[in-house]
Parts: C-alpha cells; sequence; structure tokens
C-alpha cells in the first residue's frame, strides 16, 4: 500500500504530469484573476472541481457574457468524457476497498488517466500509486492555479506553447499503445470523430463523442475481423 | 464574477464533474462484465488518446488563414512523435513538444 517504495514511483511517474500542470495552471491562475475571482475561490476550483479544460472555459466564458447556466451545462458538457476514463478503470479497481477507488476515480484528469492506464498496462502499477500520482498532480495544479492569481497579469506565459506539452503529453500516450490493427482502426475513428462533431458543431463533447466513434469502430472492426477467422488481428490485451 | 454566481457555477460543475468521474467505476464495480463490454472497455485508451490529440491538433477551418503558420504545430507534432518512439517518455515528450513549437514560432 502507501509504502516509501510506492510513494517514490508514484512522485516520478507524476513528475510530467505535474510540470505541465505548472505551465498551464500559472495562466489559468491569472486568466481567472481577470475576472475578479480570488485566491480561495480558484483554490477550492482547484482542489474540489479539478478540471483543467473547465477552470479556462469558465473565465472564457464569463468574459464572453455567457449566463451561468450556460456556463454550468457547458463546463458539465464538456467533462462527460470522463465517464469513458471511470469505466475503463473498473477493472483495475476489482479487488480494491470502496473508499480508495472512490478517492481514486474522483481525481482522474485527462493526463492522470494516461500515465496510469499506461502504468496498469505495463505490470508494475497499483490503485494506492495511482491515488497518489493523482494528489501529486493536484497539488501541482492547486498552488500553480494559486500562483497565477498572486502574480495576475504581472508574468504573461505564451498559453498556445504552455498548453503544447499536454497535447504532447497525449501523443507519447497515443503512439507508444499496442499498434493492433483493432487499435489502429480505434485511433483514426476517433480522431475522425472530433474532427467531425467539430465540424457539426459540437465542440463541447467532442473529445467524447470521438473517443465513442473511435470505440465502436474498432469493436465492430474486432467483430468482423474474428468472425471471418482472420488470424488474432483483433487481439488486445 | 460576485460570490454567488462563482458558488452556484463552482457547486453545480464540481457535482456534475464527481458524477462523470465516480458513478460509471461504481455502476459496474463488482460485477461480473460480459465479454463483449471487456472488449469495449479495453479499447478506450487508444480511442481516448486519439481524440484528445484530435481535440487540440484538428479544427474546421484551420487551414483558411494559408497552410504555413497553421502547420506548425503539426509540424511540432511530428518532432514529438519520434521522441515518444524512441524514449518512450513523457517529460521528454513534453519537453520536445514545447521546444519545437516555440522554435518553429520563432521561424
Amino acid at each position: 500500500m502507501f509504502t516509501r517504495a510506492h510513494i517514490k514511483d508514484s512522485f516520478s511517474a507524476a513528475i510530467p504530469v505535474m510540470l505541465g500542470y505548472v505551465a498551464i495552471g500559472i495562466p489559468c491562475g491569472i486568466l481567472c484573476d481577470s475576472i475578479g475571482l480570488n485566491a480561495l475561490q480558484v483554490f477550492l476550483l482547484s482542489a474540489l472541481f479539478y478540471s483543467g479544460a473547465g477552470q479556462f472555459m469558465i473565465p472564457n466564458m464569463y468574459l464572453a457574457s455567457s449566463s451561468v447556466a450556460s456556463i454550468v451545462a457547458s463546463v458539465s458538457l464538456v467533462n462527460t468524457r470522463q465517464m469513458l476514463y471511470s469505466a475503463s478503470f473498473v477493472p483495475n479497481c476489482k479487488n480494491v476497498s470502496k473508499r480508495l477507488a472512490f478517492f481514486f476515480a474522483a481525481t482522474v484528469t485527462d493526463e492522470t488517466y494516461g500515465v496510469s492506464t499506461q502504468r496498469f498496462a505495463e505490470g508494475d502499477w497499483s490503485v494506492d500509486r495511482a491515488l497518489m500520482l493523482n494528489l501529486f498532480s493536484q497539488t501541482s495544479w492547486a498552488l500553480s492555479n494559486v500562483v497565477g492569481v498572486l502574480v495576475g497579469s504581472a508574468l504573461s506565459i505564451p498559453l498556445n506553447i504552455a498548453s503544447f506539452a499536454m497535447t504532447s503529453i497525449f501523443i507519447c500516450l497515443m503512439v507508444t499503445q499496442k499498434l493492433t490493427s483493432a487499435n489502429i482502426v480505434a485511433m483514426v475513428a476517433a480522431m475522425l470523430g472530433v474532427y467531425l462533431a467539430k465540424l457539426l458543431g459540437l465542440t463541447g463533447p467532442a473529445i467524447l463523442v470521438g473517443a465513442l466513434v473511435g470505440v465502436a469502430a474498432a469493436f465492430a472492426f474486432s467483430a468482423i475481423v474474428g468472425k471471418s477467422g482472420s488470424k488474432g488481428g483483433a487481439k488486445e490485451r | 464574477m460576485s460570490w454567488q454566481e462563482f458558488w452556484i457555477i463552482f457547486v453545480c460543475c464540481a457535482l456534475t464533474m464527481l458524477a462523470c468521474r465516480v458513478l460509471p467505476l461504481f455502476l459496474l464495480k463488482g460485477k461480473e462484465l460480459p465479454d463483449g463490454l471487456n472488449r469495449a472497455l479495453g479499447f478506450i485508451p487508444p480511442a481516448a488518446f486519439a481524440a484528445l490529440v484530435a481535440n487540440d491538433l484538428l479544427a474546421p477551418g484551420m487551414f483558411a488563414e494559408g497552410l504555413w503558420p497553421a502547420a506548425i504545430p503539426f509540424a511540432a507534432a511530428i518532432c514529438v512523435v519520434v521522441v515518444a518512439l524512441k524514449t518512450k517518455s513523457l517529460l521528454w515528450s513534453a519537453l520536445t513538444g514545447v521546444a519545437a513549437f516555440a522554435l518553429l514560432l520563432l521561424i
């Protein structure tokens, strides 16, 4: 469980995510400061809501004078993709207590989902380490946001460059997946799905829609290939 | 933003987020999952990572104002792919991506 060795494991796994969160957490705090949120409010958001995409959306939509109801609806819609992460951790949480599973699931983000998924696949990982990875990352996110509020606009970080750290993390996670034909179908279909969703104006849920299209396409592909008796083409882990 | 607006947004968003994060796991935990569902769950990682990448890189009309500035994220992404395949390291990938993106913007 929470041994010294596990804490070390978790911390080293968390380093790339923590650095990425510093890079985008500070600009996020600066943005929140610009709509008059104070350090306490930003800390509450970072600690209990804890969503990079969401915490950028709230001030941006507020600046565009959206109503409170439409901010809540849009942000919630964007975060529906978390349901997929939650479902995908079911096998890993089979033999852990409800309390541990709850705190782990409640602190998963896009990035920590990716890191834990990769580590679970490699085998040397467990839910307690995954929870600590989440908490290290969350601490980095919350502190960076508060720093952003405190420095305000005294510091300027080019956000397009900083946020490319996250894009790079997702690219690395994607290309280091097992490249079975079914997985490749999942990836290509998911990318097409995201593009089509955006084309249809479904920018908010684009990630969820794309990922579901990818899963469905790979599932259909593996069913067809499996039926025609082709050798192991649909074999995923 | 007033405190009242803040509380409404904060509480509602935090609750829907918690539900999305926790409910699917608890609804499925402890049940024998049918084979098909297990197989589908296995496709979530490649599909989700590809969707996250596509969400950052692709947008309708992205080349509307010419090829070059718009191609910078793709050029940087290719550098990341090379480094990711070689090192399998998230940290090196992130550093490469940020450096490549910043350098390409300077050109």
